[in-house]
């Protein structure tokens, strides 16, 4: 036992048969010190460990807004002409680059130290082609000839793998990481050698124009499967020809051997072949466009390949300005417009149903907000991936961009080459750029953009998608095919929480804040103090549970009973008020006698009846206002008064409150005094039956009124009926809202002090006068809070939603469709996403925004009702 | 007078009263000796008692159903046999009945009467689910009869229902008994028990040399390949102790094969010796299916049940729930797994958040200078319980998987990569990221406490001349102990109702192996688990026949709620005590 000596002990201390250790134990001094520094380092720790959730949610989902940069530029001269090249290709290890030209000449080299490597080219018999085409992966190609023929072929990059023994001969090291035996490169990965090396084949010629007219452009797609692959071209001769053609290849089933069927068509062309710039065609076939210089572009429809029709004709260029680019972004949908002013556009097709153009679509300019470039617009690449784009100008500029968000990703570091470069290649993994100066010099830019598809304006704004009619806010993380870009809007989810917990609320406060009140201020102790932790209770229900509950018991039965349930939102509230003013014509003994428990029953009973009722009359309901089938309903069919009058309702009550307010007034009352209880209590039912009629009546004549002008529900917030809606999620909600709301208001009414409401009561004031003169003004702020705390808890449920909602991320305010949280979504999404990919940072914004939500909820609730407590208790 | 006086007592503000009622008029005010009847406020209370009172029946009709629903579900149920409006014959359990609408389309081919009847309920009809079983045969375990399509129901006495290992349960007859070439036509319950009491011994000693014996042999099979690998990775490839370890992993693996192989033969052995015991099933419209005596879980003929037997099977079934692995895609059998799980879990995390919280909540109530920082913090803690939990499982897959648990793969298994070990959703991490997200609960329960004990207990000690921690240690935290119990309990419930979170940080579908098992190091922190809570939606929403799963989750949720409902009872039985001891302690 430590003890602190004082002097008086000591001089008291004559004869003392033991002294007392004049100092502390320095054992128990070194305790209290570590037990300090301890327990204040490892608080101090775990606080700053719980703030740190939010700094790591920020740290993972920042990089979403980075655009990404040059990590690496290597310039090499490759010793050849490059002048001539049309097609650039790399492999997506980055191994091995290649160029050809038009005379079919393959240069290949290692791209990381310009290498030169063997590679055979495309043997074509000494003819330098007239015209050229490759897909948009660039590995297939088609020469067309001053002949009038045409010759496809395609590069295939291997990938092999050999054992690392036997090594194999005349390998010499490139790089840290390659090797070369001249004719391939060799990269060790685990275990093996990767050997990457390339391949050219080339079909026999096809006759497509008639014999020495020249082919001056053209286009080739190769579609199919890999076995029997369906290859599209499109050429435009020197007399101005356009020919639709298609070359199928299958199994002769006699001889064994593939056979090639060439079928032609004739696409009506009006201008002459000088102007043509540019044709394109897709994969499919079924769309060809003829860009001339001047920016106009025709559309044909070719979707009957032998009667191709002109659908459309736009411009997209101003006067003036030269049309020097175009091709299409991944996917085929969107073009991409390079202009000789440096501007950049991307147009696509909506579907306007016009009669304007054949098929209804209009090829609409959507995102032009991209940077201008200093100068004319050479080459457009695509990314094979997403729809990132590199642009080239005429002094040599390559930037990086990205269509849908129109952000301008890199600059390409220098003004490399001043007369221009041609054949830029974004590598097949979107990690490097490499373009070919025209003096032979290559430029490899080595580059990360790990999101550029995500922008502020793509979390938080509306963006127009291909495929859409306008801009919209489209969640939509997993594309059906590898062409469609995932479309990551936030603004759904947000929306979706707060549906969820509005519609939730709406039925939970009322429940929660009058059973609080009524518990505080109506109920004995002792009953207050069962039915109180019983309510608690339900806080403790796991959410999985009510989830379950929700989706597999009660959606069905909402289902089912739809009308009986909508009915029943005015039903219970009129019963109860109606069975009240019968409870008044009870003599007050015994009145009296039944309040507490039995009254408890009553209310049971009234609820009951009440809901027994609904039931009862729900397909009586159902038939006469709803046209038979309330679901049917709400998808349009029948009249929308019936609705639209249930919804009046409330508001008719409290108008014709107002109204006849100056007949119920004080001398109303003081002749109510002077009658007997009974009798005062059968005017006051008559009264009711008055009020009640005079409201509903009104109700009716207004939504008549309104329906005849037109007004209709439905299509707003009443809509197609789907089984997991935003309905059965609010009854499922509030289960979790109710106690929270229920406890914390419960405990601020009781914080109000007992002398307010003595006062009150012991000036004649009834309980329900002091209660609402007196209780509710004081406690308002703490009631408001509780509010507030139940919003937080609305907004961050989970599983609940997850199970009972059909997840659908959609902007509907339909009580009767589904919807999607930021939560669910990120419980949906979350165990699906890569590490790291954008899926994953977005989703660490969803709960960033979520955080962030509910932690500001929940602290304004807090400070209010800190003030409330600290006001109550100075009250 | 009298209007102002009425005014008064019913809509005037007190201080407007009051100064009434000092004002000393020399005229004597008459007094109505009743109050007005609409002052009462008869209708608002009404309006508020009936929103407690359905506030009270959504909580006790939620758990009554819950708990009802949940028992009654292994009773075994009468098999009614129904002859269809069409002539065919079906058999099965009553699942549940309601009314419905029946389609258009359904109703247009039935009879003129039928029509009539249903026009006549307004659209509405009643129709029954049964669960008529033998999957493999019909396609479905479930048919939806209306009411208008049953001609006739009979209880057929000699219907079996049984329940198997696969397929789900069969309705109908059991025709013949084949015990190895000895055939039984229609074999009594005795005969059949018999038989399937021997399967079952069959049927263990292949699970036991299966799932003990050539399971344990895989193990170590693999550990010695993890070893091999590790001696290349820590002495580099083709040097001489990655050669020697290489070796002797060879001569044992090649033990150990030889031993496998042992066991591999006598398992088949077993398996073929098991097929010979069959029997013949047949339903009621006359398919027959003939399968081993060893698939038979449970079998009994359900109109033909004295009341003992109900209680048998309803026991047996019970206790088959709470000791057996799942079957059928975890709709039949046990969940074991599930509650090894979550107790796991539970234990774990009350183990993570009891310091942490307690710490935590002695430096903000005994050693922070307490001021506007500290009531910021708290402020903030107390938000912190707030935040949605799914908020903590992002945190937990981004942090304690990908970061720490990468790194400790990194450096203390490196063999296994890229298979991560921890470095994927574990028993582990999802405790500490619900220790993360319940404490909070247990910060502020164990503040309370904390402030609950007297001022003058601590003076009196500190009087004494004890240390501030002796005062804290042997003075105020034994006073809070129960408060700090109330705290952690709450916490573990929380944490055991939680789902959201657990299923990215960790939670699995079906885990092959237990967190805890008798293999060292015994609890096996890095592997996934599966969880009560999960498991309701697991098996009621993404299994292939929710409908067939509904019994599991039912009984599943049954024992997830009394699970949650006995921690907070405790919770709220130990809050009285500690309330009912201070409220005598102090003074």
């Amino acid at each position: 036992m430590a003890a602190f000596d004082t002097g008086s002990a000591r001089a008291a201390s004559g004869s003392i048969l033991y002294e007392r250790p004049k100092k502390t134990k320095s054992s128990v001094l070194f305790t209290d010190a570590f037990a300090k520094y301890g327990i204040s380092i490892g608080g101090t720790l775990v606080i700053f460990a719980v703030f740190t959730i939010m700094i790591f949610l920020v740290y993972v989902a920042s990089p979403l807004l980075d655009a990404g940069s040059v990590t690496g530029t290597k310039k090499y001269t490759l010793g050849v002409q490059a002048d001539g090249v049309v097609e650039t290709q790399i492999d997506e290890y980055q191994s091995l680059a290649l160029d050809l030209t038009l005379s079919g000449k393959v240069a290949a080299f290692h791209p990381g130290t310009g290498k030169k490597i063997e590679a055979p080219g495309f043997d074509l018999a000494g003819q330098s082609a007239t015209a050229f085409a490759s897909t948009l992966r660039g590995d297939d190609v088609l020469f067309g000839f001053a002949d009038g023929t045409v010759k496809t072929g395609r590069f295939v990059i291997r990938n092999d793998f050999v054992p690392l023994t036997p090594v194999p001969p005349g390998l010499s090291r490139l790089d840290e990481r390659d090797e070369t035996d001249g004719k391939a490169i060799y990269t060790k990965i685990i275990g093996q050698y990767r050997k990457v090396s390339v391949e050219t084949k080339l079909d026999a010629p096809v006759q497509i124009a008639d014999a020495g007219v020249a082919i001056v452009r053209a286009d080739y797609r190769v579609g199919g499967t890999l076995e029997r692959p369906l290859r599209t071209f499109v050429t435009l001769d020197a007399t101005g020809k356009l020919r639709l053609s298609q070359a199928a290849t299958r199994l002769n089933l006699e001889t064994g051997e593939p056979e090639t069927e060439v079928f032609n068509s004739a696409i009506p062309i009006t201008v002459p072949a000088e102007s043509v710039k540019k044709i394109l065609l897709n994969t499919p076939g079924d769309r060809v466009l003829v860009a001339q210089r001047d920016g106009t572009i025709f559309r044909y429809n070719t979707k009957d390949f032998s009667k191709p029709e002109l659908a459309e004709t736009f411009k997209v260029l101003p006067d003036g300005v030269e049309l020097t680019a175009l091709t299409y972004l991944n996917a085929e949908n969107s073009i991409v417009v390079g202009g000789s002013d440096g501007s950049v556009a991307i147009w696509f097709g909506v579907d306007r149903k016009t009669k304007d153009t054949t098929d209804g679509f209009v090829t609409t300019k959507v995102h032009a907000d991209f940077e201008k470039q200093p100068a004319a617009i050479t080459e457009i690449r695509v990314s094979q991936r997403t729809r990132m784009f590199t642009t080239s100008d005429a002094k040599g500029n390559v930037w990086l961009r990205h269509g849908t968000t129109e952000r301008t990703l890199l600059q390409m570091p220098g003004t490399p080459d001043a007369t221009g470069l041609v054949g830029t290649i974004l590598a097949p993994k979107d990690d490097a750029v490499l373009s070919l100066g025209r003096n032979g010099e290559v430029y490899l830019w080595a580059v990360r953009v790990p999101h550029p598809e995500t922008t502020l304006q793509s979390a938080f704004g509306k963006v127009w998608y291909e495929g859409y009619d306008e801009p919209q806010y489209v969640w939509q993380s997993t594309a059906s095919t590898d062409a469609a870009e995932p479309k990551l809007s936030l603004v759904p989810l947000i929306f979706g929480t707060f549906k969820a917990a509005i519609y939730s609320l709406m039925l939970a406060i009322p429940i929660a804040l009058l059973a609080a009140i009524y518990t505080s201020e109506f109920v004995h102790p002792r009953t207050r103090a069962v039915v109180k932790p019983v309510m608690e209770l339900m806080a403790t229900l796991p959410s999985v549970v009510v989830g379950f509950v929700a989706a597999l018991v009660l959606s069905p039965i909402v289902e089912n009973w739809i009308a009986a349930v909508v009915i029943a939102f005015a039903v219970i509230p009129l019963t109860l008020i109606t069975a009240s003013y019968v409870w008044q014509l009870l003599p007050s003994p015994v009145s009296n006698a039944l309040d507490g428990v039995p009254k408890l029953i009553a209310y049971f009973l009234a609820i009951g009846a009440a809901i027994w009722l609904s039931v009862l009359s729900g397909p009586y309901i159902e038939v006469m206002f709803f046209d038979g089938d309330f679901k049917k309903w709400t998808a349009g069919q029948g009249s929308g008064q019936p609705f639209l009058f249930l919804m009046l309702t409330p508001l008719s009550f409290l108008i014709t409150y107002l109204a006849l307010r100056p007949v119920f007034n004080a001398t109303y009352r003081l002749r109510l005094r002077d009658m007997t209880r009974f009798e005062a209590a059968v005017r006051e039912l008559l009264s009711w039956g008055l009020f009640a009629a005079l409201a509903l009546g009104l109700a009716w004549f207004a939504s008549v009124g309104m329906s005849q002008i037109g007004w209709d529900v439905r299509g707003g917030f009443v809509d197609t009926y789907v089984q997991r809606n935003a309905l059965v999620v609010a009854f499922a909600i509030a289960f979790a809202e109710i106690p929270i709301i229920y406890t914390i208001s419960e405990d601020a009414l009781s914080a109000v002090p007992a002398y307010l409401r003595s006062g009150s009561l012991a000036c004649g004031a009834s309980r329900w006068q002091t209660t609402s003169w007196i209780v509710l003004p004081t406690a308002a702020s703490g009631i408001f809070s509780a509010i507030m705390i139940g919003l937080g808890r609305a907004v961050g449920e989970t599983m609940i939603v997850v199970m009972a909602t059909g997840n659908t991320p959609i902007l509907d305010t339909n009580v009767f469709n589904g919807l999607r949280t930021l939560s669910a979504n990120i419980n949906v999404e979350l165990p699906e996403a890569v590490r790291d990919s954008t899926l994953y940072r977005t989703l660490f914004l969803c709960a960033l925004v979520l955080f962030v939500m509910t932690f500001v909820i929940n602290t304004i609730a807090e400070i209010v009702r800190q003030q409330y407590r600290k006001r109550a208790a100075q009250l | 007078m009298k209007t102002n006086d009425a005014l008064m007592s019913s809509h005037m503000p007190f201080s407007a009263m009051a100064a009434s009622g000092t004002s000393g008029m020399p005229e004597p005010v008459r007094r109505h000796k009743r109050s007005d009847l609409s002052a009462m406020g008869e209708p608002q209370s009404w309006i508020m008692g009936a929103a407690l009172v359905l506030g009270l029946t959504m909580i006790v009709g939620f758990l009554g159903y819950i708990i009802t629903i949940g028992a009654l579900t292994f009773w075994p149920k009468p098999i009614e046999t129904v002859t269809l409006a069409d002539g065919k014959i079906i058999a099965g359990e009553v699942f549940r009945s309601d009314t419905y609408k029946p389609p258009a389309e359904l109703l247009a081919s039935r009879t003129a009467e039928v029509r009539a009847k249903v026009e006549q309920d307004l659209g509405y009809a009643n129709r029954t689910l049964y669960r008529v079983g033998n999957f493999d045969l019909y396609g479905e375990d479930f048919v939806w009869v209306p009411d208008f399509d049953s001609k006739s129901v009979t209880y057929d006495k000699d219907l079996f229902y049984i329940e198997r290992q696969e397929w789900g349960p069969f309705i109908g007859r059991i025709t013949q008994l084949d015990m190895a070439g000895v055939q039984t036509a229609n074999p009594s319950q005795e005969e059949l028990q018999k038989a399937s009491d021997a399967a079952r011994k069959r049927k263990a000693e292949i699970f036991r040399l299966d799932g003990v014996e050539i399971a344990g042999i895989n193990h170590e099979l693999d550990k010695l390949r993890l070893k091999e690998r590790r001696a290349v990775l820590t002495y580099g490839a083709g040097s001489k102790e990655a050669a020697d370890v290489a070796a002797e992993v060879a001569r044992e693996s090649d033990e150990l094969r030889a031993k496998y192989a042992v066991f591999e033969a006598e398992v088949t052995k077993l398996r073929q010796e098991d097929e010979r015991f069959t029997v013949t099933l047949e339903t009621v419209d006359k398919q027959t299916k003939t399968l081993p005596v060893s698939n038979l879980v449970r079998f009994y003929q359900a109109n033909n049940l004295t009341t003992a037997d109900k209680w048998s099977i309803y026991g047996s079934r019970w206790a088959e729930f709470v000791t057996a692995q799942p079957r059928e895609a975890n709709t039949e059998g046990g969940v074991v797994p599930a509650i090894v799980g979550t107790l796991t879990m539970m234990v774990l995390l009350s183990l993570a958040v009891a310091p942490f919280g307690v710490i935590t909540a002695l430096y903000l109530r005994e050693y922070a200078q307490q001021g506007y920082l500290v009531s910021f913090i708290r402020i903030c803690v107390n938000n912190l319980a707030g935040v949605p939990s799914i908020v903590y499982g992002v945190f937990g897959l981004g942090f304690f998987c990908y970061i720490l648990g990468g790194s400790i793969d990194q450096l203390f298994y490196p063999e296994r990569l890229p298979s991560p070990t921890f470095g994927t959703g574990g028993v582990l991490w999802a405790s500490l990221t619900l220790a993360l997200l319940t404490v909070p609960v247990v910060i502020v329960s164990t503040e309370e406490a904390l402030s609950a004990v007297p001022r003058s207990m601590r003076e009196g000690s500190l009087a004494c001349g004890a240390s501030k921690w002796q005062t804290i240690w042997r003075i105020v935290l034994p006073r809070a102990a129960p408060g700090i119990m109330t705290g952690l309990i709450l916490a573990m419930a929380r944490g055991a109702g939680e789902v959201a979170p657990l299923m990215i940080v960790g939670v699995v579908k079906l885990a092959p192996e237990l967190p805890i098992d008798f293999t060292a190091p015994f609890v096996h922190f890095e592997r996934s688990f599966m969880h009560l809570g999960f498991h309701i939606y697991d098996v009621g929403f993404q299994s292939r026949n929710s409908e067939a799963g509904r019994p599991m989750v039912l009984v599943t949720t049954l024992v997830l709620i009394l699970l949650v409902l006995c921690l907070n009872a405790f919770a709220i039985y130990v809050r009285n005590r500690l309330k009912k001891a201070y409220n005598v302690g102090a003074f």
